[in-house]
């Protein structure tokens, strides 16, 4: 008993550490992707190559001046920066991120808690990160906070019902909603091999979910400043970007255990594997957001209803037929 | 998990009743939130992670979304006051009383035993609860479910119809 708890805040202080890292330097990452992409050379001069820089940032973001509009409602003004991010970091306690360890005779699944709704409690969480961004921009009480608070809204209910659905396929096939089991189901072939469209699916709809280019139209800076988050600054603004950042590593995360076989592989040890494919999952977020115009409104809501909805249904359809035709 | 219980039910009571007492709407209906996901904490207690899942999906998630995003347009904050009406507080009266009647009655009256299903807890925690739901629901309860569906679809029908509606 006593070795499980202290297995269990072991794993979990090194799940958050290593997540906050990590979307502390994802903001590097896709500055020096960007960089690449437009030509340039990127960050250079905080530490080698700009290796400082997030941490630069970081102090940066702390020192600067609180400023909360004077009209604004100060409690919901604060509590939506936080409502972000704590979302963001608790999907991560059922993803399995390695192969179960044996330490001192107990095998510990690299696992934070294996529950046997794993999948449901993803998208329940993920549903959760968009009152953070609504009432950041309600509270603020701005134009432009409100209008990039009301669109995300409009725009996280109409993608988040293909996100859904792009999953349904996966959960039939593995049969189970245990995210354990379905990385387990996945040692021979990887899901994205019979749910080639899911994929795609997942992909887009998360981006959207995520609100990044070319869905992001809650702080298009072309017409509405910046958004939602157009009043924040300091450590609250600070709070945004890294739930942002800390969405794309859970998402790359979810994508890698859903469709590429989680931290299965061979030779490599399996946490290598598991990361080694969350980067790759998050180098494509960051290759969308470089290479793609934003939507226009009407194009973002006409694409979600009448394209990847319908789209994610018939991937459901013709995967139940597979499934009765095949005699699985 | 007695202790759980009745720190889900401060909280469910707490949430509940300030969202009856608040002023600022958008705030009554965060603390909705709240409410249900304290709901969904009584469902993980139960053993039943489904619909503590779907708790938090479908009402707090889609549901009380919906609700923040009419509260924002409608724009109420500068609505500042509201008008007590009498017939409204003598009917609450009566029916809380009725409510509380209720209760005492069921406290009273009610016993511990209940009678057991085929479904045991040991069953159910073998084979899933989620497995069990579904089962239940495309076979005994398959009527009702798809009578559910076709009432939701002619809702959206009707809700399309009224919003393109010219006036």
């Amino acid at each position: 008993m006593i070795f499980w708890l202290i297995a269990e805040v072991i794993k979990i202080l090194i799940v958050f550490a290593g997540l906050l890292m990590a979307a502390a330097y994802l903001t590097l990452l896709e500055r020096k992707v960007a960089a690449k992409i437009q030509n340039r050379m990127g960050p250079m001069e905080a530490g080698f190559h700009g290796l400082l820089q997030p941490i630069a940032d970081g102090i940066k973001l702390f020192f600067k001046e609180d400023i909360i509009p004077w009209d604004a409602d100060k409690f919901l003004f604060l509590l939506a920066p936080v409502i972000v991010v704590i979302p963001a970091l608790t999907t991560f306690a059922v993803i399995p991120f390695g192969a179960p360890i044996k330490v001192l005779g107990h095998t510990v699944p690299l696992q934070i808690t294996d529950v046997n709704i794993g999948i449901l409690f993803i998208l329940a969480l993920s549903s959760l990160g968009i009152y953070g961004v609504v009432l950041g921009g309600w509270a603020s009480n701005s134009k432009y906070s409100l209008l990039g608070g009301i669109r995300t809204a409009a725009q996280m209910i109409s993608y988040e019902i293909p996100l859904v659905l792009s999953i349904i396929g996966i959960i039939m096939i593995a049969g189970d909603l245990s995210l354990a089991n379905i990385v387990s189901e996945q040692s021979h072939v990887w899901f994205i091999v019979y749910q080639p469209i899911g994929f795609i699916i997942y992909l887009i709809a998360s981006t959207a979910e995520m609100n990044r280019v070319p869905f992001d139209l809650g702080e298009a800076e072309g017409e509405l400043v910046a958004g939602f988050h157009t009043e924040y600054s300091s450590m609250e603004f600070a709070f945004y970007f890294i739930g942002e950042y800390a969405q794309i590593v859970v998402n790359s995360a979810i994508i890698v255990t859903l469709f590429l076989g989680g931290w299965q592989g061979p030779f490599l040890p399996s946490v290598l594997w598991f990361l080694i494919k969350v980067f790759f999952v998050v180098l494509i977020y960051l290759w969308l957001r470089w290479t793609y115009p934003r939507l226009r409104y009407d194009e973002l809501m006409d694409f979600g209803w009448k394209f990847l909805l319908p789209l994610a249904l018939a991937n459901i359809i013709v995967t139940g037929f597979i499934m009765i035709l095949i005699n699985k | 998990m007695e202790a759980l219980f009745y720190v889900f039910s401060i909280i469910t009571i707490f949430s509940a009743l300030m969202v009856i007492t608040m002023k600022n709407p958008l705030t009554s209906a965060l603390y909705l939130v709240l409410c249900f996901f304290a709901l969904a904490g009584f469902y993980v207690i139960l053993d039943m992670q489904f619909l503590a899942a779907m708790q938090v999906l479908v009402y707090a998630g889609a549901i009380m979304v919906l609700v923040v995003l009419v509260i924002m347009l409608l724009n109420l904050s500068k609505i500042k006051k509201i008008k007590a009406d009498l017939h409204q507080i003598f009917i609450a009266v009566i029916i809380l009383i009725i409510l509380f009647a209720e209760i005492v009655l069921y406290i009273t009256k009610g016993s511990l035993k209940k009678p057991t299903g085929i479904y045991t807890r040991a069953l159910i925690n073998k084979v899933g609860n989620t497995q069990i739901i579904g089962e239940f629901l495309f076979t005994k309860y398959i009527f009702p479910f798809e009578v559910a569906s076709i009432l939701l679809l002619v809702a959206i029908i009707g809700a399309y119809l009224f919003a393109k509606k010219k006036y």
